[in-house]
């Protein structure tokens, strides 16, 4: 089955010098090679003062500029891992090397619609919910909402490139790895904040078009980050 | 009529992980075996207890099982439709007869360490050792709603993030066996030391760790942490009388009668023991602490150097600011009070310790045995300004009025 990785990690506050951050890509590369196939997707997200928030729903929509919050801990990359169960998601988390100074949280995919066309011009939409009001998978009031995103990433036509709905938070666990030791823990990195349950991967010419795709999304919170294009996934 | 609520409480951790295998789902499996209990109910009393109750359970829980996975199969959209062919798939050919690494895996499966510690406890405590959701939630001082809610989630949890049922592969036990064996020791001390809830609930918890621990080192020979939690809590439980007097204040080490120890479980935990040694974990020094206990003729003939010994190294494993205001204690009788005091002083100041209320108790009995009478009284004092259970602060209480007795 498949599992949905989100990195968190607190953004730097200056650019990583050259050699730091080639370091830095290296240790990437080396998971991407130690994983290999289990890998089926994922990205590095632009530094989220780049990042819109769309409140409001397609009927009334208020677009909000990043950054939200100065200095915290966001999401700064995604994962789309294919893994017999949580034990074995839950290794490939661990070698990712955000775990070792951030946390991976690994949330089990409801379904996947894979990208069918390279990443290399996207941007991912993050569907946020306040944990209260997430509908659990095979209710009706969740058929219904899965119905309305079809219909959007239909209506989307070529620019919706993938994306899935995740199980709720309850079923998620986050990893970290300090000083050698993974450290595991129930539910989503931050409690009690919105919480991701699903995203849309938008495939756009530039920030004003994700904009406006993003606008069409049925969701109460829409964060909307342009991908890194590095991941060569 | 024979005591059905044996039967039952012995056959539902088995017929539960006998079925959660043969389905690949617990919810599935629960419900099944809850079934079948629900129609011995029934029968059991009319046509009389059957020989094997157990094979009796396990045969209706998968007739139940699989009446219930036709239903939900030809009804699209429910939940349940999703998991139908895949165990139906799998029990055409599964066997349904426990075998004796289903209660293991279930062990595992239950104290797997992506559900949070409470989880895991209120899961085993449903799952394994068949405690209702109500007595549970009596055991952990929280509504049943909670209890409820909490073991839905972790169920649902299971189901959706897919945790493996399974023994994990041998190079993930060493990072695995010892949530389990935690988890066990949580059912012990929520019935030992909490000492709010109702006694008849905690004395249920005692003795299913003492139980679930047994079933550990039987699934997990090997296993010599498993021992030396076997041992651990068969020494500390042979005290469960003593421990608390009649008005329900706790009773010192001291002053508990040593006549009323189980001398049994202390026979039994010291030859778990023997079988711990070379143990890594944290359990094997406790163990060692209670049998020092257990096996001293009087609190005045107690082996101290060893009991100091032990806590050096609990805390050379596990780096316990609680294991080192206990072990100041110790150092107090080995080398007098005086040292005792300056070993709590190392520690007294951990800010781990700043919102628990373990050095005041300590440093006021210290004091009081050193025959600093009116320094025991202040940090008797302060102790009981900082909370603590109802029977803690009843003792604190009466040490109190000995230190401003008449003397």
């Amino acid at each position: 089955m498949q599992y949905f990785a989100l990195l968190i990690s607190a953004e730097p506050r200056i650019a990583p010098d050259p050699e730091s951050q080639a370091a830095g890509m290296a240790e990437f590369q080396a998971f991407h090679t130690k994983a290999g196939s289990a890998i089926r997707g994922g990205d590095a997200l632009m530094p989220s003062a780049m990042a819109v928030r769309i409140t409001g729903g397609p009927d009334a929509p208020t677009v909000t500029d990043g950054p939200f919050a100065e200095g915290a801990e966001v999401a700064c990359g995604y994962y789309v891992f294919e893994a017999e169960n949580l034990d074995e998601a839950l290794a490939l988390a661990r070698d990712v090397p955000v775990a070792k100074f951030g946390a991976v949280e690994i949330w089990p995919m409801v379904g996947h619609m894979p990208s069918t066309q390279p990443l290399d011009n996207n941007w991912i939409a993050l569907l946020l919910e306040p944990p209260t009001e997430v509908l659990t998978p095979g209710t009706p009031e969740w058929n219904e909402l899965a119905a309305q995103h079809a219909k959007f990433a239909a209506d989307a036509g070529d620019r919706a490139n993938g994306g899935a709905p995740l199980h709720p938070p309850s079923t998620a666990t986050t990893v970290r790895v300090r000083g050698g030791e993974v450290l595991l823990t129930d539910g989503p990195y931050i409690e009690g904040a919105e919480v991701a349950n699903g995203y849309h991967i938008l495939n756009v010419a530039d920030r004003d078009e994700a904009i406006k795709v993003a606008s069409m999304i049925p969701a109460t919170t829409v964060e909307l980050r342009q991908l890194a294009g590095v991941s060569g996934l | 009529m024979t005591n059905l609520d044996g039967v039952f409480r012995r056959e539902w951790g088995p017929a539960v992980a006998a079925l959660a295998r043969w389905s690949g789902d617990i919810t599935v499996a629960e419900d099944a075996v809850q079934e079948a209990f629900t129609e011995a109910l029934r029968a059991w009393p009319r046509d009389g207890v059957p020989e094997n109750a157990g094979g009796w359970i396990v045969t209706v829980a998968r007739n139940r099982a699989l009446d219930r996975l036709r239903r939900e199969s030809v009804r699209p959209g429910k939940e349940l439709a999703a998991v139908v062919d895949d165990i139906r798939a799998r029990t055409d050919h599964a066997d349904v007869h426990p075998v004796r690494d289903d209660e293991l895996r279930m062990m595992f499966t239950c104290a797997h360490p992506a559900l949070d510690p409470t989880s895991q406890l209120a899961l085993t405590l449903r799952l394994i050792s068949g405690l209702t959701v109500s007595e549970i939630a009596r055991a952990l001082l929280q509504s049943e709603a909670a209890v409820g809610q909490r073991i839905t989630r972790a169920k649902n949890k299971i189901r959706h993030a897919n945790i493996p049922l399974r023994v994990p592969p041998a190079e993930s036990l060493p990072q695995r066996t010892p949530h389990v064996l935690s988890c066990i020791y949580s059912v012990f001390t929520e019935g030992y030391w909490s000492t709010a809830g109702p006694s008849a609930i905690r004395d249920e918890l005692c003795d299913e760790a003492v139980r679930l621990a047994g079933e550990a080192c039987a699934l997990m020979p090997g296993e010599r942490d498993a021992q030396a939690l076997a041992a651990l809590v068969l020494l500390q439980d042979s005290r469960r009388d003593t421990r608390v007097d009649d008005g329900g204040a706790l009773v010192p080490l001291d002053e508990q009668d040593r006549g009323r120890w189980d001398r049994g479980r202390i026979a039994r935990g010291l030859d778990r023991l023997q079988l711990a040694a070379g143990a890594t974990g944290p359990y094997l020094p406790q163990a060692v602490i209670a049998a020092a206990h257990a096996t001293a003729p009087s609190w005045q003939q107690t082996d101290w150097p060893t009991i100091c010994m032990a806590y050096d190294r609990l805390i050379e494993i596990t780096d316990s600011p609680v294991a080192r205001a206990n072990r100041a204690l110790a150092i107090g009788f080995r080398d007098g009070f005086a040292a005792g005091l300056a070993a709590l002083d190392e520690v007294a100041d951990d800010p781990r310790l700043a919102r628990s209320n373990i050095a005041a108790p300590i440093r006021a009995d210290l004091l009081r045995r050193a025959g600093r009478r009116d320094e025991a009284l202040e940090w008797y004092r302060i102790a009981l300004d900082r909370g603590g259970s109802g029977p803690a602060r009843e003792f604190i209480r009466r040490r109190v009025a000995e230190c401003i007795g008449p003397d």
